[in-house]
C-alpha cells in the first residue's frame, strides 16, 4: 500500500514542477456612446469567452463572484456613476478590473470660447467642450482640443445665473503621444457687482509616472463658498517642462480637453 | 497519528488536488472553438538563451525537412533553426537588424529565403542555410520613393514561377510585383481613400483554394481588414475583420491562420490573439480571442479574451498541423507550440 503512494507523489512532483501558470483572462469589452450624456447612457458588456462570467458593480466597490453578473446592458441615470467590471471563470485567473466613470450633463451651458487649439487637433471647435461626446483615450478623435501653449482661457457662459458648486473637466492622459494633464488648473467666476471676475478654485497636478496606460482623467473643482452666476472662466497651464522620466525630459507637453461641466 | 497513516491521508489529500486542482494550470486552458481548438506550450523552445538569444520573434516557416525556422531582429542570430521539439539544430544570419518578413519558395526543387529586412530597406533572396542570392533596393523606378527610408518592406509573397510580390507595410503601403530576376514590373496598393487602398500592409500571401488563378491577399492592419487583388494588382474585395490587428495570412490547407498583433479596443495593452478563417473567409475560431459571431453576415468586433500571449507576430503551421507562435515586443519570448486537440 505505502509503495502505492511513491509514484504518486512523483507525478505531483513533476506534474507541478512543468506546469505553466494558469492564464489570466483579459478584461471584459465595453460599449457605449460615450461617458457624458444628458439623460441616460446604455453600456453593453461582451466576452464571449464559454465558462466564463462578467460580474460589475455600480456602487465603486471591486465586483465579486457574490455580485452582480452581466446579462442585459445597463442604463445610467445618476450623474456619476463609476461602473467596474471583472471577468471570473474556471480554470483562470480572473481579468483586471475594468472602470469607467459616466457623467450626466450639468447646468446648461450657453455658449464656450476658447484659446485657438492647435490647428492638427482643433477637435470639433469649442463646442466641443459642451456636446456631451466623448470620454475616450483616443488622441487622434475629434472630441478632443488639443494645446501645447503656455497657457489655455475658456470661457464658459450659461444659460442663466444660478449657483455653482463646482467645475468639472475632462482631460486625456496619453504619455506615449506626449499628452499630459495640466500643471494647474485656476477658476473665477463673474461677480456682475463688482463687476470683474473673482477668484472661485484652482488646483495644482504633479505628472505621475506610476500612470502608463493612456486613459481619460477627470478632476472637479469644488467652490469654498456660496457663488451665484452666469460665466465661468477657466485658466489652464499645460506642464511647461516634461519630467527627466519622460524621453521628452524638459520639452512642453501637450494639454489635451474634452468636455467641461458646470454643477 | 502514525507515520504511515499521515503519509497515506497526505497523498490521499494531494491525489485529492490533483483531481480538481486548487489552481488551475495553463496546459489544461483549451483555445479556440469548433474544429480549430489547440493545447498551448510555452515551453516548446529548449534553446540556451545565453547561447541563441533573440529579440522580436517576427516570423517562422518550416521547411521540407521538417525544420522550422525562426527570424529574429537579433543579430547574434537572425535565423534559429528548431525541430519540432523545440531543439536547436542550427542558426546563422547577423546581418538583418531590422529582419522581419520570412517567406520559403521551393525553387525548382531547392528551398530558398526571401527576408524583409526593415532597417536596411531591403529584401535579400538566400539560401536556407543564409548564402545570398539576390537583393532588392528601394523601388525608386516606382516613381513614389525619394530615398530608402521611405521604403521599410514587411512582407514577401512568392508565385509559381518566381515573381515577387512585395509590401512595403511599414512605409507608403505600396504592393510592388517584380519578376524573378528581380525586374520591376508593377505596383498598387498605397495609401488613400478608396477601398482598394491601404493601410499598414503587414502581409502579403497567395491564396490557391480555389484553383485557377492564385489571388493575393494583402493585410490592411490599422483598418482591421485583408483586401484580395489579382495577379496583376486589381483589387477584388475586403475581408472584413472587425477588432482584430492582422497581421500576414498564411494558408495551410483549406484554412487562412493569421497573428493579430492586438485588439483594436484595447491598443498597446498586450491584447494579441490568433484567428483562423476558412476557405469562405469565415472566421472559425480565435485562439485566446473571443467566439467568433455574426449578425446578418457581418462580423461582430473581435477581442483577446484570455491573456497568453501578448503581441504575437506570425503563425507557422507545421506537416502535423502543429501551431507555432511568433511574437514582438513580448520580452523577448521564444515561440510556443499549440497542438490540435482531437
Amino acid at each position: 500500500m505505502k509503495k502505492a503512494f511513491l509514484p504518486i507523489l512523483t507525478f505531483l512532483f513533476f506534474y507541478n514542477c512543468d506546469a505553466q501558470k494558469a492564464f489570466q483572462l483579459a478584461p471584459p469589452m465595453l460599449k457605449y456612446h460615450s461617458v457624458f450624456f444628458k439623460t441616460s447612457e446604455t453600456v453593453s458588456m461582451h466576452f464571449a469567452q464559454p465558462g466564463t462570467k462578467i460580474f460589475f458593480t455600480l456602487n465603486g466597490k471591486e465586483p465579486t463572484q457574490n455580485g452582480s453578473y452581466y446579462n442585459k446592458p445597463i442604463l445610467i441615470q445618476k450623474t456619476f456613476t463609476t461602473l467596474k467590471a471583472k471577468v471570473f471563470g474556471n480554470g483562470f485567473l480572473p481579468s483586471e478590473t475594468v472602470a469607467v466613470t459616466f457623467i450626466k450633463d450639468g447646468l446648461k451651458i450657453k455658449s464656450v470660447q476658447a484659446t485657438k487649439p492647435d490647428e492638427k487637433h482643433p477637435g470639433n471647435g469649442p463646442q466641443t467642450l459642451f456636446d456631451n461626446e466623448g470620454g475616450m483615450p483616443n488622441s487622434q478623435s475629434n472630441n478632443f482640443m488639443g494645446y501645447q501653449t503656455d497657457s489655455v482661457i475658456i470661457n464658459v457662459s450659461l444659460e442663466k445665473k444660478q449657483k455653482i458648486n463646482s467645475v468639472f473637466l475632462d482631460f486625456l492622459r496619453d504619455y506615449g503621444s506626449w499628452v499630459f494633464l495640466p500643471q494647474s488648473i485656476r477658476v473665477y467666476y463673474f461677480d456682475d457687482i463688482k463687476n470683474e471676475f473673482q477668484f472661485l478654485a484652482e488646483k495644482e497636478i504633479a505628472a505621475d509616472s506610476s500612470q502608463q496606460s493612456s486613459a481619460t482623467v477627470f478632476e472637479i473643482l469644488n467652490a469654498n463658498k456660496k457663488v451665484l452666476s452666469n460665466k465661468i472662466k477657466i485658466v489652464l497651464k499645460p506642464l511647461s517642462s516634461i519630467l527627466a522620466w519622460h524621453p521628452g525630459k524638459g520639452q512642453r507637453g501637450w494639454m489635451f480637453i474634452d468636455e467641461i461641466k458646470i454643477y | 497519528m502514525k507515520r504511515r497513516n499521515f503519509i497515506k491521508n497526505t497523498s490521499l489529500g494531494m491525489a485529492a488536488l490533483m483531481v480538481k486542482p486548487g489552481f488551475p494550470f495553463a496546459q489544461d486552458t483549451i483555445l479556440g472553438q469548433g474544429n480549430k481548438r489547440y493545447r498551448i506550450d510555452t515551453h516548446w523552445s529548449h534553446a540556451d538563451v545565453a547561447k541563441y538569444p533573440v529579440n522580436d520573434c517576427h516570423e517562422m516557416v518550416q521547411d521540407k525537412k521538417g525544420r522550422i525556422l525562426l527570424l529574429t531582429n537579433e543579430t547574434h542570430n537572425n535565423v534559429l533553426i528548431y525541430n519540432k521539439k523545440g531543439k536547436i539544430l542550427d542558426s546563422w544570419g547577423h546581418e538583418y537588424p531590422g529582419a522581419h518578413g520570412l517567406t520559403l519558395f521551393d525553387e525548382n526543387g531547392t528551398e530558398v529565403l526571401f527576408i524583409c529586412d526593415n532597417k536596411r530597406h531591403q529584401v535579400i533572396k538566400t539560401t536556407i542555410d543564409g548564402r545570398v542570392l539576390m537583393v532588392l533596393d528601394y523601388p525608386k523606378e516606382t516613381g513614389q520613393y525619394a530615398k530608402a527610408d521611405e521604403y521599410i518592406p514587411t512582407e514577401t509573397a512568392i508565385t509559381p514561377k518566381g515573381d515577387i510580390y512585395v509590401a512595403d507595410g511599414y512605409g507608403k503601403d505600396f504592393i510592388m510585383h517584380y519578376d524573378a530576376s528581380g525586374k520591376l514590373i508593377n505596383y498598387f496598393g498605397g495609401r488613400g481613400t478608396e477601398e482598394k487602398h491601404l493601410l499598414n500592409a503587414h502581409g502579403v500571401c497567395l491564396d490557391f483554394r480555389n484553383g485557377g488563378e492564385p489571388v493575393l491577399i494583402v493585410t490592411s492592419r490599422q483598418q482591421n481588414a485583408f483586401k484580395r487583388y489579382n495577379l496583376a494588382g486589381e483589387f477584388i474585395n475586403t475581408i472584413s475583420l472587425p477588432g482584430a490587428w492582422v497581421c500576414r495570412p498564411v494558408i495551410k490547407g483549406d484554412y487562412l491562420y493569421s497573428a493579430v498583433l492586438q485588439t483594436n479596443s484595447r491598443q498597446w495593452q498586450h491584447s494579441g490573439f490568433v484567428t483562423i478563417l476558412d476557405k469562405d473567409y469565415k472566421v472559425v475560431s480565435n485562439l485566446a480571442g473571443s467566439e467568433p459571431t455574426y449578425a446578418n453576415d457581418k462580423l461582430d468586433e473581435m477581442y483577446q479574451t484570455i491573456k497568453c500571449f501578448s503581441y504575437p507576430h506570425d503563425v507557422c503551421i507545421d506537416d502535423e498541423e502543429n501551431l507555432y507562435i511568433a511574437q514582438w515586443n513580448s520580452d523577448k519570448v521564444y515561440p510556443y507550440k499549440l497542438t490540435p486537440v482531437v
